[in-house]
């Protein structure tokens, strides 16, 4: 027998109250690291990959809500460090229902938006077909699975946020370029022209997506953009497209407040429930704790002992919690378990630590009352404990 | 003459519970010889437990001193009697007290843990002690698998594995039927006779007591002589060792 192995029979030795321990922390801690990917997800402050970073996306100054002259497209591209842009507009049309319409569509210029969004990946000929037909459309490979569309399939999106019913062809699906790649494969691309056709030549657009040339070029490309359209009737507001992204987010109000306090109620439960069951363990075993001192276990031994009983309990129910639900989402198809509301669900490592992390702490914490009053209690004290 | 190995000095231990006063022990001198078999017995409150566990290192005198071969027990701190202990004395218990879920081997070892002894090394004096008390084809058997008398004997196995220099029981028999009780004193008296061990037990039983070679007999705090007289003839040589 080893030290260790002593440690893991006493935490064994109630093996129903160690299953319900364990499961209760896990379960907290998964929602924990939950939480905490999705606060990573909405308020991280970096690009997604280094394509991401490059993207960059010009808006009306006042608000989304209001639209942009596509004319403005011809300036834009000749700006120093500009490699590519289109024009984009969040069409908004209702395919059937409202309720079936749980995906976005955007309007774009064929012939550009692959270029800006390199992560997405199109057979080279239906790639033709899209910037060779007026009325053809992109889908996500993922989308035209759940709908059961086939490529040739004619889509009508009814008028939603514009005045317009748009009648599309399928003529390509896309998908990631590489697995790893969080791309949405849950949209339609429609062509920008044939849009502008059916409102009239209204020479209409929602935002303009670039992609710069380098890292180093972003800065000076806002400012030139910016400063071209200054004082006109429509001014612009250029920003990276993590800075668009997290204005979004903002809409939504202090998102980091709202999750850290649910975070911080979780812990606490936590907490109470690992510092009740180790605080009952070690009253339990008020006795036997006097035997291992009146054997020649010193204080710090004793803490010890319960210390790392208590760390195994909450840590058990990190790994369980904080990574179980990582290797969980990522082994599930929640597209299809969702029926198509959650796309993916990454779990980052750094949530996961966060995670483990916190049942470290909770191991600590939970074991140094019980702990204390072991060391306090004198064997005398200890051995008249009823068993 | 042979040496004390255990030398108690006008030792005395006051509880004080709310108002009320308690003098446990009371002004106590007394001498153990190396390789005694020693009998504490008096009716209880008597503070033969109290003084088992002031030489066993447990407790503290409020006044007076515990010399066990040389050390004031009373004068180490707490991190320093745990390892005095360890080093020192061996426990046996009326309820046994055994870690209920560890086998018999494992409970013998537990002690063997402290100690900077190899794997092997653990094991081969854990499985010797066992065979020592009759217990070497009970190894693998957890506490409620064993009889009381069993049980105490693993418990006797444990106090003896660190080889101390004292093995001290309290009420080692009050626990079991007439003859595990036998059986667990017949193998304290073959341990202080064959092993030469310094064994020291508190029993209110005079049958138990007749298994000692010696026996000190306590009443309200203070000490009596072999037949109930006081002081004991055995204190009254002390004045002239310690003077």
């Amino acid at each position: 027998m080893t030290i260790p192995t002593f440690i893991l029979r006493n935490a064994l030795r109630n093996k129903r109250r160690l299953i319900l321990t364990v499961l209760s922390v896990s379960v907290s801690l998964a929602l924990f690291t939950l939480l905490q990917a999705a606060l990573h997800l909405l308020t991280r402050e970096k690009p997604m990959n280094e394509e991401s970073a490059l993207r960059l996306v010009t808006r009306h100054k006042v608000s989304l809500a209001n639209v942009l002259p596509e004319k403005y497209i011809h300036r834009i591209e000749r700006t120093p460090g500009v490699r590519a842009v289109s024009r984009f507009t969040f069409l908004g049309g209702i395919y059937k229902d409202e309720s079936q319409t749980r995906f976005a569509q955007f309007v774009v210029d064929a012939d550009r938006i692959f270029e800006i969004f390199t992560e997405i990946k199109v057979d080279a000929q239906q790639q033709q077909l899209f910037q060779k037909e007026k009325t053809a459309c992109i889908v996500g490979t993922k989308l035209l699975e759940r709908n059961g569309w086939k490529l040739g399939d004619k889509i009508t999106f009814k008028q939603g946020l514009w005045p317009v019913n748009v009648e599309v062809l399928i003529r390509g699906a896309y998908t990631r370029a590489s697995p790893d790649e969080p791309v949405d494969e849950n949209m339609v691309f429609v062509r920008h022209d044939y849009f502008d056709d059916l409102l009239g030549k209204l020479g209409l657009v929602g935002t303009f997506w670039i992609r710069a040339e380098s890292q180093e070029a972003i800065p000076q490309v806002i400012q030139q953009i910016d400063s071209a359209f200054a004082n006109t009737s429509a001014e612009t507001k250029t920003e990276t497209e993590r800075a668009f992204q997290l204005g979004f987010v903002s809409m939504m109000g202090d998102v980091k407040t709202f999750f850290g306090s649910i975070c911080a109620v979780i812990v606490f439960t936590m907490l109470l429930v690992t510092a009740s069951t180790m605080a009952m363990a070690i009253r339990e075993r008020s006795r036997e704790v006097a035997i291992l001192k009146a054997l020649g276990f010193n204080g710090t031994q004793v803490f010890g002992l319960i210390l790392a009983e208590s760390l195994a309990l909450s840590l058990c129910g990190g790994v369980f919690g904080s990574l179980g639900i990582k290797v969980l989402l990522e082994s599930l198809d929640l597209y299809k378990l969702s029926d198509g509301n959650i796309q993916m669900f990454p779990v980052p490592w750094q949530a996961v630590s966060l995670g483990l992390l916190v049942a470290f702490a909770l191991g600590v914490l939970s074991s140094i009352v019980p702990a204390w009053t072991s060391i306090k209690t004198t064997v005398v004290e200890g051995l008249k404990t009823l068993d | 003459m042979p040496k004390p190995i255990v030398q108690i000095r006008e030792l005395s231990k006051i509880y004080t519970r709310a108002d009320n006063v308690v003098k446990a022990l009371d002004n106590i001198s007394l001498d153990l010889i190396e390789g005694e078999f020693v009998a504490l017995m008096g009716p209880s409150g008597s503070g033969k437990s109290t003084l088992l566990h002031i030489i066993a290192g447990i407790d503290r005198p409020t006044r007076g001193r515990c010399i066990v071969q040389g050390t004031d027990v009373g004068e180490l701190d707490q991190t320093q009697l745990a390892d005095w202990r360890k080093d020192h004395v061996g426990f046996v218990f009326q309820s046994f007290n055994l870690i209920p879920v560890l086998t018999a081997f494992e409970n013998v070892e537990l002690p063997l843990l402290l100690t900077s002894l190899s794997s092997r090394e653990r094991r081969a004096h854990a499985e010797a002690a066992l065979k020592l008390v009759g217990l070497g084809d009970r190894t693998h058997h957890l506490p409620k698998e064993m009889s009381g008398g069993q049980e105490q004997r693993v418990a006797i196995a444990r106090a003896l594995v660190t080889d101390p220099t004292l093995i001290v029981a309290d009420e080692p028999t009050g626990n079991l039927d007439a003859h595990s009780a036998a059986d667990v004193l017949t193998l304290l008296q073959t341990l202080n006779r064959e092993w030469n061990k310094t064994i020291i037990i508190v029993t209110h039983d005079p049958k138990a007591a007749s298994y000692a070679q010696r026996t000190v007999h306590l009443e309200k705090g203070e000490l009596l002589n072999g037949d109930g007289q006081h002081p004991s003839p055995h204190i009254s040589n002390l004045k002239s060792q310690t003077s």
